[in-house]
């Protein structure tokens, strides 16, 4: 029917939208229902809570592709669940938000080394050295996918490092950007990175940046953090443990780029150093020099020149309760100030990057710290050199008579 | 085509009970279901929203000249010229007095942000409603919500075992 021929029609009586379904108040309406339970907060006591209310919002809530919409619509504002070390999950938060230790742990059917490169959007990447592939898991679903690494990234000559993502408004589908280092005939380096698309089951093209000369040979990479839209990793020279620089990979753009250190700390081989989002967005460093943690936060100039700029410092040993004494007994006060001199100093552990949350180990305890509020929690002790890799989703997994997630599957190949 | 302003096209809606609403085409078009109808179509003549009343719609007609990106005399979008933050802030506290409705209100709203498909409203409502009842207890969530609780004693129990620790 042309142009023409509606207008005439429509001349005769108004448009009107397509009927609407007979009219039924709102949470008689599955999918009315269904849109008002995707804001129930994406704590892990949420869903199951809500599913005892009656069998139809069991239905509802145990739904998969409720499941999914609920961890989309949370995206943004995913509780810190816990944290992974190696294979095994550890819960952070208090009950009734306190998912049982081990809930999500999983069984490896092959032997090897294996090495986390992190947890985003629901998902955590592992690199199998041994096999050279990676492995993408999704804790709710039970759902693994082993993805070669492709040509051109090889452990052996240069480390690789890598993060999962996804799209934004996507939940189905997962990314995953693999970096590292190369040097060509000229002697060159350059940082080189790929994306993997679970959509397409490929490999995109090798995408490149040079760096400066002076580039170590022996290049390490960190964990990533995500800030806006672009994914961070520091890189190292693994022989000296020094900073030299920032990577940076435009998940929209598609485009890598090397960004500075800061100057003032770009040197300090002591000290401690983890990307994190600056307040009021943008890229920032947490960096940690003996008790002492300052923030800087990245400006780039009008000629898209990077500068850093020192904001807040926070004394650790202020904030975080470290005396031994005082903490097992506090009647007894005899600590002296010089003994602080002979604690180690504080470590970094892990990064929550939604919540902005600092793992740090120290000498009496392992504690997360909000870095805008410096709120603090004590968290499950482990030894100084463990990363962790913390685990921000939504909860939805699955709830319902039968349908709990009995954690135990083994990896298989797709 | 029905001009108020210049440059300013308005659109009719009508409600089933024979109410007339003249907005800006630029209102309209919050509803996403409003601005398929207008970008689909070559004519403008009055658009029927069947089900929802006159009271409910002008509610929603509101909501959507508040929420519209305004623009400015010069054409430029008016967040140019107010600071975004002071903007949402403003919006925020205008949204929490728009929403101080009774239930059925809310419910008719709910509804009606649904079938439109106006995000911002069907957010506000949803989530008014969530917050409303998520720190009740079970039996308040039922009574508000006028939901039966249809599980047999052992049925429930099965499903605090399954997820014990979220009963805690």
């Amino acid at each position: 029917m042309s142009c023409d021929e509606m207008s005439r029609r429509r001349r005769r009586r108004p448009r009107s939208p397509p009927p609407p379904p007979a009219p039924v108040p709102p949470l008689e309406d599955d999918n009315l229902l269904s849109e008002i339970l995707l804001r129930l907060p994406p704590d892990p006591s949420s869903l199951p809570r809500a599913s005892l209310v009656s069998k139809r919002w069991l239905g509802l809530v145990s739904d998969p592709g409720f499941c999914r919409r609920f961890r989309l619509h949370h995206r943004h504002n995913p509780p810190l669940i816990g944290f992974f070390e190696g294979f095994r999950f550890q819960p952070t938060m208090d009950p009734p938000n306190r998912v049982p230790d081990g809930h999500f742990s999983v069984r490896i059917d092959t032997g090897g080394m294996f090495r986390n490169f992190g947890s985003r959007h629901g998902l955590l990447l592992t690199f199998h050295g041994t096999g050279n592939q990676l492995l993408v898991w999704d804790p709710f679903n039970v759902a693994q996918h082993r993805v070669a690494v492709p040509p051109g990234f090889d452990e052996k000559k240069h480390f690789i490092s890598g993060a999962v993502y996804r799209a934004a408004g996507d939940i189905q589908h997962f990314q995953v950007v693999l970096v590292s280092a190369e040097t060509d005939e000229l002697q060159h380096r350059q940082v080189i990175a790929r994306v993997y698309s679970s959509e397409t089951g490929a490999w995109g093209d090798r995408i490149s940046t040079p760096c400066s000369s002076k580039l170590p040979t022996n290049m390490g990479f960190s964990l990533s953090v995500l800030v806006g839209h672009s994914l961070y990793w520091l890189f190292v020279d693994i022989s000296t443990g020094r900073v030299d620089g920032i990577v940076e990979f435009d998940l929209e753009m598609q485009i890598l780029a090397v960004k500075p250190m800061p100057v003032d700390i770009a040197k300090e081989k002591q000290g401690k150093f983890q990307l994190m989002r600056a307040e009021g967005g943008g890229l920032g460093i947490f960096f940690l020099l003996k008790f002492s943690a300052q923030l800087w936060k990245m400006e780039t100039d009008s000629d898209g020149v990077a500068s850093w700029v020192l904001g807040r410092t926070v004394e650790l040993d202020k904030l975080l309760p470290l005396n031994l004494e005082e903490e097992e007994n506090s009647e007894e006060e005899e600590c002296s100030e010089e003994e602080d001199n002979e604690f180690p100093f504080p470590g970094i552990q892990g990064f929550a990057e939604y919540n902005n949350v600092v793992f740090l180990w120290t000498h009496i305890h392992n504690f997360t710290v909000q870095l805008e509020s410096l709120q603090f929690k004590k968290v499950s002790r482990t030894h100084m050199l463990a990363r962790y890799h913390p685990f921000e989703s939504a909860y939805a997994a699955g709830t319902g008579i039968g349908g709990g997630h009995d954690g135990t599957k083994l990896l298989h190949n797709t | 085509m029905a001009t108020r302003e210049a440059g300013k096209k308005m659109i009719m809606l009508k409600s089933p009970d024979g109410m007339e609403f003249e907005v800006e085409e630029a209102v309209a078009m919050e509803s996403q279901t409003i601005r398929k109808m207008i970008e689909d179509d070559c004519a403008d003549t009055a658009i029927l929203i069947p089900n929802i009343n006159s009271k409910i719609l002008s509610r929603v007609i509101e909501y959507c000249n508040k929420h519209v990106p305004t623009t400015g005399a010069t054409g430029a979008a008016a967040s140019d010229t107010v600071a975004p933050a002071a903007l949402a802030e403003d919006l925020k506290i205008w949204d929490a007095e728009f929403i101080k409705v009774n239930r059925a209100t809310r419910f008719d709203l709910i509804q009606a942000a649904s079938y439109l498909n106006i995000k911002g409203l069907l957010d506000l409502t949803s989530q008014t409603t969530i917050d409303t009842i998520s720190d009740n207890s079970l039996e308040e969530i039922r009574s508000f919500l006028s939901t039966k609780n249809d599980y047999l004693p052992e049925e429930e129990q099965t499903i605090r075992r399954e997820n014990q620790w979220a009963f805690q």
